[in-house]
Parts: C-alpha cells; sequence; structure tokens
C-alpha cells in the first residue's frame, strides 16, 4: 500500500515522469492500466476540488472512499470526460476521454444525480442509450440489461412513477447497455433497499470478476469493504491513500484514537492509566471525564476494567471521540 | 439514424410539454381574434401586412420560438440529463443538429398555422405566402440562437426577453445601421417584398440578403451551440 503526501497547499506544477507508474510499481502491478491519472488538480474559481491526485486503474473493483464533499463526483467526471482537468492528464483506455468519442463508448457512467426522462418508459431510456452507443439488437440489448437490473421491460410506466431504487437501476441498465469496458459507478447503492443493494454488489463484483474495471464512489466504509479489495481514499481533493481494503482498514484502525471515559474518580483514574499500556495521553476533565489518547484501542479496552476494578473505581461511561469517518479521512490527509 | 431519430424524438417530448403548447396556441388564437376584429372595422389596405408583421413577426415568432427553443437543450442541462447524450460516442454536431430539428418540428406548426389563418382571414393570397416566408426565416433565426441561449446560461428566457424588448424593439430602432443587427428587419423585409406592401419597415432588405443572414445566423448559432458543447463542464 502507498500513501500520498499532502501536497504543500494550491495545485503544483506538474513534475518530469509518470507518477502514476511510479505507483503501479510501488503497487506491485504491471502494465494494461485502464485508467491512468497523473497529477490531475480541478478547481472552480477559488474552490480546489481535487488537488495533484495521481493513480491508476486496473480490471476489478476499485472504490473511490471519501466523506461527502471530498471530490470523488469530481474526479469520477474527468474520468468520463464530463469535465476538463484543470491540471493534469487523465488517460483512460489510452486515450484522452475528453477528446476521443470511441473512448466514450467504452465507458458507462451511472451518474449520481436521480434525474431520467421522466415522461420515458425505462425500456425506451435503455434502448435510447443501446442506439446512441450504436449497438447492433438495441432493443434486445435493452431488454437484457433491464433483466441484469432485475427491472421489467415490459413495465408500461413512465420513469417518472419509479421509486428511487428503481430509476437508480434504470441507470445502471443504461450504463451496462453497452457492455462498457470501463464502469464508472457514483454512488450506485442509494436508494437501493437491502435486497437490491445485496444484488447491485454481486452484479459489481462478478463486473469485475469478468474482467470490466468498475469504479466505485462511495463515502460508507462498510459498503466499499463489501464492494471492492482495492480502495482509493480521497480527502479534501486530495488522494489520502490507496491499497488493498484492508491494509486501508488497518491504516484507520492503527491511527491515535481518543476516548472519553466517566468515572467517579477521574484524578485516580487519570493517574492508573498513565501508566497503563498503549496509552499515550491523559486528561482529566470537569464532571468526572478523562479524555484519553491511545493508539491501540483494544488493549486499552482490555486494560481499563482490570484498573477500574483495582481502584474500586465506577465506570459510568466509556466514549470514543473520533471513530466517524470524517475523522479518519482528516488524519489520513493530515499524517 | 435510428439514434439520432431517437434523440430529436427525446427532445421534442421535452419541449412540447402542454402547458407550453396550450400558452403559445393561446396567444396565437387571441391574435387571430384581434386581427378579426379590427379588419371588420375597414382600417385600410396596409392593414393585413401591418398587422401580420407587429402581432406576427415582431411578437408572437420570437416570443413562442424563445419558449421552446431555450428549453430544447435548456431543460436538458437544468434536469442534468444532458449527461446521457453527452457520454455517447456521437459528435457534439448531432445533438446541435438533433436539438435545432426538435425545435423545428415543434415550432413549424406552432407557428404556420395560426398566422396562416390570421394572414387567410385579413389578407389575401400574397399575404399567407408573405407571412409562411417570412416566418420562416424567423423560425430558422430564433431557433439558432435561443438553442444557444439555452444552452449558456440557466436564465435564458430572461435574456432571451431582454434581446426581442430592448434590442429588437428600441435599439434596433433608433437607427439604421442597428437595425441591420436585429432579426425582426429581415422577417418583416420578407414579409413586405412578398405581399408587395411597405408594412412597419421603410427601406426592407433585399431578397439575397435575407436569404444571406438568415442562413449565417442559422449556422453560426449551430456552430457556437456545437463549441459549447464541446468545451462545457456537463453535470
Amino acid at each position: 500500500m502507498t500513501v500520498a503526501p499532502p501536497p504543500p497547499g494550491p495545485p503544483v506544477p506538474p513534475m518530469p515522469g509518470p507518477q502514476a507508474a511510479d505507483r503501479t510499481a510501488a503497487a506491485g502491478e504491471s502494465g494494461d492500466e485502464t485508467v491512468v491519472v497523473s497529477r490531475v488538480s480541478k478547481w472552480f474559481g477559488d474552490v480546489v476540488a481535487v488537488s495533484d491526485v495521481s493513480f491508476a486503474v486496473w480490471p476489478g473493483v476499485t472504490a473511490l472512499l471519501g466523506p461527502n464533499g471530498a471530490g470523488k463526483s469530481t474526479m469520477l467526471r474527468m474520468l468520463a470526460g464530463l469535465a476538463p482537468t484543470s491540471q493534469g492528464e487523465v488517460s483512460v483506455l489510452g486515450s484522452n476521454p475528453r477528446a476521443d468519442r470511441t473512448v466514450r463508448g467504452r465507458i458507462g457512467l451511472v451518474p449520481q444525480q436521480e434525474s431520467l426522462f421522466p415522461e420515458q418508459r425505462a425500456i425506451e431510456f435503455v434502448t435510447l442509450a443501446a442506439q446512441l452507443n450504436g449497438v447492433a439488437n438495441a432493443r434486445q440489448a435493452a431488454i437484457d440489461a433491464l433483466g441484469i437490473v432485475e427491472l421489467d421491460p415490459d413495465d408500461k410506466r413512465p420513469t417518472a412513477m419509479y421509486s428511487k431504487g428503481m430509476k437508480q437501476r434504470v441507470k445502471v441498465a443504461q450504463a451496462l447497455v453497452h457492455e462498457p469496458d470501463l464502469l464508472l459507478m457514483d454512488e450506485p447503492l442509494t436508494g437501493l433497499d437491502p435486497r437490491q443493494r445485496l444484488h447491485m454488489i454481486e452484479l459489481i463484483r462478478n463486473l469485475g470478476a469478468d474482467g470490466v474495471s468498475v469504479i466505485v464512489s462511495s463515502h460508507v466504509l462498510d459498503e466499499v469493504e463489501r464492494l471492492a479489495s482495492r480502495v482509493l481514499v480521497i480527502a479534501q481533493g486530495r488522494l489520502a491513500a490507496q491499497g488493498d481494503f484492508h491494509e486501508i482498514r488497518a491504516l484507520m484502525d492503527d491511527r491515535p484514537h481518543r476516548i472519553r471515559v466517566r468515572t467517579n474518580d477521574p484524578r485516580t483514574l487519570g493517574a492508573a492509566l498513565l501508566t497503563s499500556a498503549g496509552v499515550t495521553g491523559v486528561t482529566v476533565e470537569a464532571d468526572g471525564v478523562v479524555l484519553v489518547d491511545t493508539e491501540d484501542v483494544d488493549l486499552f479496552r482490555r486494560n481499563l476494567a482490570p484498573v477500574a476494578k483495582s481502584f474500586e473505581l465506577q465506570l459510568l461511561e466509556v466514549r470514543p471521540l473520533d471513530d466517524d469517518l470524517e475523522s479518519v479521512f482528516k488524519y489520513l490527509v493530515g499524517r | 439514424m435510428a439514434a439520432f431519430l431517437g434523440m430529436t424524438k427525446r427532445m421534442v417530448r421535452s419541449i412540447a410539454t402542454p402547458g407550453r403548447l396550450i400558452a403559445m396556441s393561446t396567444v396565437g388564437i387571441i391574435g387571430i381574434i384581434i386581427g378579426v376584429v379590427v379588419d371588420r372595422s375597414d382600417p385600410g389596405p396596409e392593414f393585413a401586412v401591418d398587422f401580420l408583421s407587429r402581432f406576427g413577426l415582431i411578437i408572437y415568432v420570437p416570443l413562442v420560438v424563445l419558449v421552446i427553443s431555450t428549453a430544447t437543450l435548456g431543460t436538458l442541462v437544468e434536469e442534468k440529463t444532458l449527461v446521457y447524450f453527452w457520454m455517447r460516442p456521437i459528435g457534439r454536431w448531432q445533438i446541435t443538429a438533433a436539438a435545432l430539428l426538435a425545435g423545428l418540428v415543434v415550432l413549424v406548426p406552432l407557428i404556420l398555422v395560426p398566422l396562416g389563418v390570421l394572414a387567410a382571414v385579413v389578407g389575401d393570397g400574397n399575404d399567407v405566402s408573405g407571412i409562411i416566408v417570412s416566418s420562416l426565416v424567423g423560425i430558422a433565426g430564433y431557433t439558432s440562437l435561443f438553442t444557444l441561449l439555452g444552452l449558456v446560461t440557466q436564465r435564458a428566457l430572461a435574456w432571451g426577453l431582454g434581446y426581442i424588448l430592448v434590442w429588437e424593439g428600441f435599439v434596433a430602432g433608433l437607427s439604421r445601421s442597428a437595425g441591420w443587427l436585429a432579426l425582426r428587419t429581415y422577417t418583416t423585409s420578407a414579409l413586405s417584398r412578398i405581399a408587395d406592401s411597405a408594412g412597419p419597415i421603410a427601406n426592407p432588405a433585399s431578397g439575397f440578403t435575407i436569404a444571406v443572414v438568415t442562413v449565417g445566423v442559422f449556422v453560426c448559432g449551430a456552430l457556437l451551440t456545437t463549441w459549447r458543447l464541446n468545451t462545457a463542464d456537463v453535470a
């Protein structure tokens, strides 16, 4: 696994040499990249949405993980060619997706927005997508694609009457109808019920196993765990980390943690914990609260109860303060 | 070809909403009623061309084209559905062509039917021919301009009304040279020449000039729309 160092301030000019290629070597993978992103930045006026990001993607499922507003959708839009880069280069299947129309025909995009053509039926919408992609038997391809996402091709209702989950599946069908080599999916599990969610996860994994490069954006860690083995973590527009899911998970777990403990005698507990293994700092606060800094939460949890028992202390509350994903991303960006 | 026609059909369905069609048709019917009522009061020999110019070419044609054409690509941008055309392996010019064709499919009957009826009621055969040709000149020019406008800004209706009211309605009337930069000069010129009646324009443009300007505006609008589609940041 490699961790991208935080670039200093605003986007910097490109440096010689394909950084993505270096990362490829570092990741232990070689050649056949579907996507190569080299020092890409994107800004809107004074707002930097993506800053100096480099990575490569191979066939299989890759997750783009990050909190809302991290720059995931902007990155996907640049990969699809919908938005130009402000700096740096994007290469998809060996070409610039914004300039090369044949490459666009090999990309499937599931955009984040819910909107479809409201008065159109699903079969009409997906058939048109197939026709525009030059699929020979467009209607049959549309029927097949709707079947894959478990929608009825004979449904007479316009998509305006569909639930959010059904619209999401129509979007997936139109992205699959021309059997793309690269599938870009922006939060594809949004709006799906648990059963549909499982089906979609299975579909995405199968596509990856079949050699399609699938890039899925998500802000939900558990979702990513079930979807992809390879993860790109984006936070504040920067590539904070990339690698195998388990390594990312370990990185997230190994970071310093702060835990709030409330007791009937905070000074005694604080003094006792200072000598406890894995504890790096203790702060005693008002109302019986002790804030404990530790790099090993499991070890701390195992030690806490014996320490409290030996000093005959009551533990009234034990609560992690920084276990949300935002804190994790902030840590990864800042390290 | 099926893909192009499918895209055009999709755009037609998105712009030809019942609300728009009813509202625009109502304006046309009101124009016919006013024309008939005034015509019965024996307003003089120039009335037909004068009314067809002032109501038909200066108000009705630009207004209807503005409402319909700004929506062709504007609705796709606003509803974030342009991506479903933009992502396909087709030339951007095909999206432009589909948008223009969709606009024309809706506008030609929506404009020619009421104005043709009006001309038949208040005028003669020359007036009918004149209003049809001059309306087609207006439809072509305004459609190209307003389709582009709908793609460029989400306030296309306001900007378009500003152009019609302020530029064409006021500034273009201040001097002859400014008048040449207004499409209404060419639409009213076409009617004036074919109907062989001056109407509201003192020095109508020649047939050649009308043709060149109409084609020029249409092509320039189409090229700029395609360029915009090529360079846009699509949501």
